[in-house]
């Protein structure tokens, strides 16, 4: 671990994960390393909430594939929530958008959870 | 909304950005290689891939980072010569999968690591016509095929991660010759010193009754210096100054250092001459350091100006030359000559005493008796001159003159 924090909380079984301003390297190997704990704590509903997120990097996204594969491999569900715009451009432009469900805000993403899954 | 195309750029040029601080960063190399298969796989979504770096000796490719594999890094991939020669001569991507890549025996051959790596590219990391790795990469995360654009960024991100290798390799080789040349340095200066020593042995045969002057010498002066605060080189230089300060007396006729009778004036004159032929010898000599040709001349000037060849005064005499001049005298006076029996210690000390200021610099008297006193109270772990001094004396007595004396002349030192 690289002592950066990440901001996460847990509703009703549901995990939440808030990246931050910028998904990179650093950032990005706290999150895969929470993702693997909540899993490995039995948690299966995860939600990673962009609000806040400016920028993604190649490694951030590298990163957040392998949190993808990772969270399908132990039939979790992951889902994206509060993307910008920009960020969704960038989506759509690696083709993630359709290996990803995607909820405009994190209340929506709760709510909606069971149906995407 | 940003046009499709110019996302793709951006994308591309950040990425290559953080490529290019990645590979410029102190961080662990390892690390540095992993982070540039994160940065490649994450520009074009490519959810696998992983890294292998060639080797010539034997001939392969070892998977050195994996991303998205479990249990491929360190894998090896067998490779003939035609093979390395066909894949640095690619300039592009090569398709695994594709039936006419020219490579078709290579990828049959080892179709099994292949598909562990869920290898759908291969693509040459060269460097100056050599090949240095292949990035081998799964399929994107959309599925779509891999187009021109893919391929073009693909290969100038391989050419970055290439080139890291590329350094770290030539980084590597500047390192070992560093350390080899460390350590012919250490050797050389070993041997130096050995023929140092070698030296001053053959000098002290010259004379049955000189016997290890020169080793003492050289341990007495370098303990004085160090006494005397100094260190690194200037030490060495003064204990090699002491081994060699004698070299001129390999001119000197036996007849003349065996003489047990007085010296009459010619003989003098012909045994003073060695300091100045042990000058002409060493000053030809390349020595590390350069002062000790002229210590040697220096080793029986007196601080009052009354010595010899030049007849210098206190500072003006090499501060090393003062420190051999009173190592080499109080040896003498410790050992036996062909004109006289040793002294006792108590009577040599009180030579020294007598002569200091006129013969001996009296920083380096007092430096002397302060080693002398600690060796006595066992202040100090060394002993380099008490082996010579033999037990015949009363110790409180001697302690007693040494603190004599030290005090006598410490204040002079320091006003100095």
């Amino acid at each position: 671990m690289n002592g950066m924090e990440v901001k996460a909380k847990l509703v009703e079984g549901t995990a939440i994960l808030y990246p931050g301003a910028y998904l990179n390297q650093l950032r990005g190997e706290v999150i895969e390393h929470r993702c693997q704990a909540l899993l490995d704590q039995g948690v299966r509903r995860l939600v990673i909430n962009f609000a806040e997120t400016e920028l993604i990097n190649s490694i951030g996204i590298s990163i957040l594939l392998g949190v993808i594969e990772t969270v399908n491999a132990a039939n979790g569900t992951l889902l994206i929530s509060n993307l910008n715009e920009s960020n969704r451009e960038l989506f759509e432009m690696l083709g993630l958008l359709s290996h990803l469900c995607i909820e405009e805000t994190e209340e929506r993403a709760l709510a909606k959870f069971h149906s995407c899954a | 909304m940003i046009k499709l195309e110019m996302r793709k750029m951006l994308h591309t040029i950040a990425a290559l950005t953080d490529l290019g601080n990645e590979i410029n960063s102190s961080k662990d190399f390892d690390e540095v290689i992993r982070t540039s298969l994160h940065t490649c796989l994450g520009t074009l979504a490519i959810p696998k891939g992983a890294i292998a770096r060639y080797s010539a000796k034997p001939r392969q490719l070892k998977i050195v980072a994996a991303k998205g594999l479990a249990g491929v890094v360190g894998q090896k991939i067998e490779l003939g010569v035609d093979e390395v020669a066909k894949i640095a001569a690619r300039t592009r991507p090569i398709k695994l999968t594709a039936e006419r890549n020219g490579l078709a025996h290579f990828v049959r051959r080892n179709q099994e690591m292949f598909n562990k790596l869920r290898a759908h590219l291969a693509v040459p990391m060269i460097v100056q016509g050599e090949l240095i790795g292949v990035i081998y990469l799964s399929e994107k995360l959309s599925g779509e095929a891999f187009s021109d654009d893919d391929l073009t960024i693909i290969n100038t991100i391989a050419r970055h991660i290439g080139l890291a290798f590329y350094n770290q390799r030539l980084i590597v080789s500047l390192k070992r010759r560093a350390e080899e040349n460390r350590r012919l340095y250490k050797e050389m200066r070993q041997v130096y010193h050995d023929v140092v020593r070698a030296f001053g042995s053959a000098i002290d045969l010259k004379d049955a009754y000189t016997k290890g002057h020169s080793d003492r010498v050289a341990r007495y002066s370098e303990a004085i210096a160090r006494e005397m605060g100094l260190s690194g080189e200037e030490l060495e230089n003064i204990g090699v100054a002491g081994y060699l300060h004698d070299i001129g007396k390999i001119t000197v006729d036996r007849a003349i250092i065996n003489n047990p009778r007085p010296l009459t004036e010619r003989e003098f004159k012909e045994l003073n001459k060695h300091a100045v032929t042990g000058y002409e010898i060493l000053a030809n000599i390349r020595h590390p350091w350069q002062e000790i040709a002229y210590m040697t001349k220096c080793h029986h000037e007196k601080v009052d100006g009354t010595g010899y060849p030049q007849g210098l005064r206190g500072d003006e005499i090499p501060l090393g030359s003062r420190i051999v001049t009173l190592a080499d005298s109080f040896d003498a006076m410790m050992t036996d000559r062909p004109y006289r029996v040793r002294l006792p210690l108590e009577k040599a000390l009180n030579d020294v005493e007598r002569n200091t200021n006129s013969q001996f610099d009296a920083r380096v008297v007092t430096a002397f008796c302060r080693l002398l006193l600690k060796e006595l109270n066992g202040a100090s772990r060394e002993r380099i001159i008490i082996p010579m001094i033999g037990l015949k004396f009363d110790r409180a007595q001697i302690v007693s003159q040494l603190e004599a004396i030290i005090s006598q002349f410490e204040e002079i030192s320091l006003a100095v």
